[in-house]
């Protein structure tokens, strides 16, 4: 799939989870109580589709696609980009946490056989029986795939699987670019955009060249805010990274740095990286989603 | 040694080994793979079918994976992380010191499943003159190394009080949470030690007082209090709990009172309010918390790259074998305390 000329504004789930990356105490006053309600939640995507964002973001999970199905159902006919982020990390190491990895495994086997999917059961079987390491990879993806799918129904159109930041960085430092071959030829085979969400943007884009994966086939997501917070190894040296790439295939997250910065500032610092091709922006409020994505859209008609 | 800077210099890279393959080691290999000087030469993990499944997916790697720490004896390692569950530290650290496999070892938190376990590490350690590291990697966070050095300019004046937790949602809402916290050596050794470990290195040795509610068994407990004092009367209370609502992540701080202000201190910020009125707040934003390579928190790299230094440089690494068995003092007072009351 080639990258669109047209500058991405995406919203992100981070808020729906809990998460906030200025303070666990403000994700928590929050999220008082058991969390998001999936129904309040999906008021905050609609609204922000409403005011200029152009697709919604999310780590793959039984509260996002729950939140996806209700924004769909609203939306009835009208096309939902959506950029699906892989695994949920967070569930799997709570669950890890709680029962240890053979626990894990078992679970995410039930899961898998529970979802009836007859080609993806047999796809794992035969992974595990011949341990190997593709096959299983390549089931995962199938299986979170059609569990998007199923609460996305057909109108929305998945752009983009991205493989999350614990897994891409660890299989970056690890040299596993058996990982990296297979996750894009087997994405882009299906038509989605293979991304990879990370916080070693520079280190990313050195081992993609000298393991000779197009990076123009691929998305990333990374942080870019004026801070640098985030920014790994540095902020000059993300941007420096940014601006060498032939074409423009990053989404940056963390722009507003979940409230360190105003919206205003952010924007004026993503305004001046010309090579993004969007950005992601999570919110907690109506008035925010409001305020955020008015404010976004109306710079990125300046963006060059 | 900075990834991204000049090559180094020297002309054999340190040689490391992992043994333990859950989340940690997977971390510390990868950060350590990262690390110019080092060269990651084996990883171990016992679990058969894991085994099975690590040997092709490292196959390419040059890494070579094995089932017993036994077979890495001969390799020439400059040094190994032992990052298997706590019950099994000592025996494996023991026993690569016995068999001369290795000399150096980072060890992950707790040293040690009781205090004479750990002292005996700390013998052991001593007379094979190690250099020796244990995971509270806490220390190396941006926040909590701003309020060492502000207790070291004195800011608080005469300290009075302190307040530790350390809190997470892990179990909550489990019907055998006691039964999966005793997996992990309860909430005290889960995650309690690393503000148990913070309150050493901040305060200074401590004394256990009370636990309080009345704990029967540390080991499986989900929920611990307790009250503690340092050689200089300052006293102060620990909280932590596994069953917390809310807490998605764990979250470690400290609350410390002193004649002219007070500090609060944790993961994400610090703020130091003097009685004078004025306040100043610093977030993780503020204090370059960048590292040369992310995995997990920015604390995971700069433990790591301290172990590296302290090879590199043969000096003494903090927190070492030593200052770590003093966590495994505290919680073994706390186990006394609560079978006393």
């Amino acid at each position: 799939m080639s990258n669109e000329a047209r500058k991405l504004l995406l919203v992100g789930d981070n808020p729906f989870h809990g998460i906030s990356h200025l303070s666990q105490e403000r994700a928590r006053s929050r999220n008082e109580g058991i969390g998001y309600p999936a129904d309040k939640a999906a008021d905050l995507v609609s609204t922000s589709l409403r005011c200029g964002a152009d697709g919604f973001m999310f780590s793959v999970s039984d509260i996002t696609l729950s939140i996806l199905k209700i924004v769909q159902e609203r939306r009835s006919a009208r096309q939902l980009e959506l950029y699906a982020i892989v695994p949920y990390s967070f569930e799997y190491v709570r669950v890890a946490t709680q029962t240890g990895t053979p626990g894990l495994a078992k679970r995410f086997a039930k899961q898998i056989v529970v979802s009836g999917d007859i080609v993806t059961i047999w796809q794992g079987l035969k992974a595990v029986v011949k341990m190997d390491p593709e096959g299983l990879v390549k089931t995962y993806l199938a299986y979170e795939i059609s569990r998007i799918k199923s609460s996305a129904g057909k109108h929305a159109k998945l752009a983009s699987v991205l493989l999350h930041e614990v897994i891409t960085d660890m299989s970056l430092a690890l040299g596993f670019d058996w990982l990296f071959h297979s996750y894009v030829a087997y994405l882009s085979k299906m038509g989605i955009t293979p991304g990879f969400h990370t916080r070693n943007f520079p280190y990313l884009v050195k081992k993609f060249e000298e393991w000779n994966i197009d990076l123009d086939k691929t998305m990333i997501t990374t942080p870019f805010n004026k801070a640098g917070f985030q920014m790994n190894p540095t902020k000059e040296e993300c941007e420096k990274t940014l601006s060498n790439l032939s074409s423009p295939i990053v989404i940056a997250i963390s722009v507003l740095a979940s409230g360190y910065f105003k919206p205003s500032t952010a924007v004026d610092y993503v305004a001046g990286l010309s090579n993004l091709k969007g950005v992601v922006a999570g919110v907690s409020n109506e008035q925010q989603a409001r305020e955020t994505f008015s404010l976004f859209k109306e710079h990125l008609k300046k963006w060059h | 040694m900075s990834i991204w800077g000049v090559e180094s210099l020297r002309k054999r890279k340190l040689r490391f080994a992992v043994i333990g393959l859950g989340k940690m080691g997977l971390v510390h290999a990868s950060i350590l793979n990262v690390i110019p000087d080092v060269e990651l030469v084996a990883l171990v993990d016992k679990s058969a079918l894991m085994n099975r499944l690590y040997k092709i997916i490292f196959s390419s790697t040059g890494i070579s994976v094995m089932s017993d720490f036994e077979k890495l004896s001969g390799l020439n390692l400059d040094a190994v992380y032992i990052t298997t569950p706590i019950s099994s530290h000592s025996f494996i650290a023991r026993n690569l010191y016995k068999k001369a496999i290795v000399r150096n070892m980072f060890v992950e938190k707790t040293l040690a499943s009781n205090y004479n376990q750990a002292k005996e590490l700390c013998d052991f350690a001593k007379n094979f003159g190690s250099i020796t590291m244990v995971g509270y990697m806490k220390r190396f966070s941006v926040t909590f190394r701003r309020a060492k050095e502000l207790l070291a300019q004195e800011s608080l004046g005469e300290l009075h009080s302190f307040k530790a937790y350390a809190y997470s949602s892990d179990f909550l809402g489990l019907t055998k949470r006691s039964e999966s916290s005793a997996l992990r050596g309860g909430a005290l050794r889960d995650i309690g030690c690393h503000v148990v470990d913070l309150a050493l290195w901040l305060l200074g040795d401590l004394k256990v007082n009370d636990v309080l509610p009345n704990v029967t068994e540390i080991g499986s407990a989900t929920s611990v209090s307790f009250t503690a004092k340092n050689s200089d009367g300052l006293e102060g209370r620990f909280d932590v709990s596994q069953c917390m609502l809310n807490y998605r992540m764990p979250e470690f701080g400290l609350v410390i009172e002193g004649s002219k202000g007070r500090i609060e201190v944790n993961d994400d910020k610090i703020s130091l309010t003097l009685d004078n009125g004025n306040l100043t707040k610093k977030y993780k934003q503020d204090l370059s918390d960048n590292v040369d390579f992310f995995l997990g928190e920015s604390e995971y790299f700069r433990e790591n790259q301290h172990f590296v230094s302290s090879l590199l440089n043969n000096q003494t690494s903090e927190p070492n074998f030593e200052s770590a068995s003093r966590v495994d003092n505290v919680i073994d007072q706390v186990r006394n305390r609560s079978r006393l009351e």
